[in-house]
């Protein structure tokens, strides 16, 4: 579940703090996807390299990201349920698919905070600004796609046995970020909060000691 | 890695491979269990074969025993090495353009000796019992620097073959050194560079089966 957020992500930090008892954990990933080249395989596949840069040695892994789960099925969720799978690799994870036939597609800078914890289902909260580099993997030099625009995603991981449980824990978890957000499917339209601006002013008045 | 390298017009065969262990247990060699090494050959899934050249052809897969949890991607011509985990395999099976052609497995038996391990290799190919070579993997356990090791490996390596030679077996182990620096790999051993080892062997019996054959 995911929605954009324009202000109030201080307040939001200060509101997932309370929530999830866990510290929040800087991001600051490079995300790298690449595409197969002309001829390879059957059908075009995309994969994508993460390099988290907040860490003192740079960490790689790859990820494949599945299409969208269709039918009633998915109608019924309120989330949006998707396969990925992702594996830790060692650093020449681009080098290796580049020889493989894969070609560059597009590159994006995650910058921001997430909380993982668990409520009912593993689940990890992020906010970021989606930033672009101006030239190629020059991270240093990226700026935000957007100006002033945050993401905030929620994700869990889940089986095919147990989707509609974690479904049902992520929605109950974002019902608490109501006050400030509303989170929804990709492709969903949530619309701004109106009561967002009193209870962020609430939130940074006392540090999150207020109930919402 | 030592590849026994038999002479022209010599058979590879079981016997051979059991002398072979038998020089192992005349240096003391303790045995200590057996073990499998699993390499995979991959090709290009093309929707058009004439682009075949475009694609790496020495694109492998290693698994280890040792590391259930990782799996080792190279492609050799390119010294390229990959440590990922082993969901790094599922990951293959989605995106469908790379796919399985051969599989070599490299059974094992382990032996100790002092500080040395030493295994006896030999390579079947997946599925089948026909032996296709034989090889020897030495690890000096205490040193794991590639460099302050040469000397005392190749002390070691002196004695093993006088002590194969008295087998007066038709052949001899040939050893290739490998450049880890080409890899980008560092003097420190790791499992990178025993997956490295093993491609270069599976190319070595890839290459030894067709000369055989000719």
């Amino acid at each position: 579940m995911f929605c954009y957020l324009l202000q109030h992500v201080e307040a939001l930090e200060i509101l997932l703090q309370g929530l999830c008892g866990v510290q929040r954990e800087r991001l600051r990933i490079h995300e790298i996807c690449l595409k197969s080249g002309p001829h390879l395989g059957t059908v075009a596949s995309e994969v994508r390299l993460l390099c988290d840069l907040e860490q003192s040695e740079p960490s790689w892994s790859v990820r494949h990201v599945g299409g969208a789960m269709r039918g009633a099925g998915a109608e019924q969720v309120s989330v949006l349920v998707r396969s990925m799978v992702e594996s830790k690799t060692s650093k020449n994870a681009l080098r290796l698919f580049y020889a493989l036939g894969y070609k560059f597609d597009h590159e994006l800078l995650r910058v921001g905070f997430s909380f993982n914890f668990y409520r009912g289902a593993q689940i990890t909260v992020t906010v970021a600004s989606i930033n672009k580099m101006l030239k190629l993997h020059a991270t240093d030099e990226a700026v935000p796609v957007t100006l002033g625009i945050q993401m905030v995603e929620v994700i869990a991981p889940a089986t095919s046995e147990n989707y509609t449980e974690v479904a049902t824990a992520m929605s109950s978890f974002c019902e608490y970020l109501a006050p400030l957000l509303h989170l929804s499917k990709p492709g969903v339209s949530t619309g701004v909060v109106p009561t967002a601006a009193a209870a962020a002013a609430a939130l940074m008045s006392d540090g999150g000691g207020t109930t919402l | 890695i030592l590849h026994w390298q038999p002479n022209q017009g010599s058979e590879m065969n079981s016997q051979v491979l059991e002398e072979i262990s038998q020089c192992v247990e005349t240096l003391n060699g303790v045995k200590e269990g057996s073990c499998k090494t699993s390499l995979t050959f991959y090709k290009p899934n093309l929707q058009d074969q004439s682009a075949v050249m475009d694609f790496p052809r020495d694109f492998m897969g290693i698994s280890m025993p040792e590391l259930p949890n990782k799996y080792f991607l190279i492609i050799r011509g390119q010294r390229i090495v990959l440590e990922a985990d082993s969901s790094i395999l599922v990951i293959m099976e989605k995106l469908q353009s790379y796919k399985p052609k051969a599989i070599l497995n490299f059974e094992g038996e382990l032996y100790k000796l002092g500080d040395f391990q030493i295994r006896v290799i030999k390579v079947v190919p997946h599925q089948t019992e026909t032996l296709k070579g034989i090889m020897v993997e030495i690890d000096y356990l205490p040193i794991s620097s590639v460099e302050n090791s040469k000397q005392i490996m190749k002390e070691f390596i002196d004695i093993w073959k006088e002590v194969v030679s008295k087998k007066s077996l038709a052949g001899e182990f040939t050893h290739a050194e490998t450049n880890y620096a080409e890899y980008g790999l560092g003097d420190n051993y790791t499992s990178q560079h025993t997956a490295v080892q093993y491609a270069a062997a599976a190319l070595t019996q890839l290459i030894q089966s067709s000369q055989l054959r000719s």
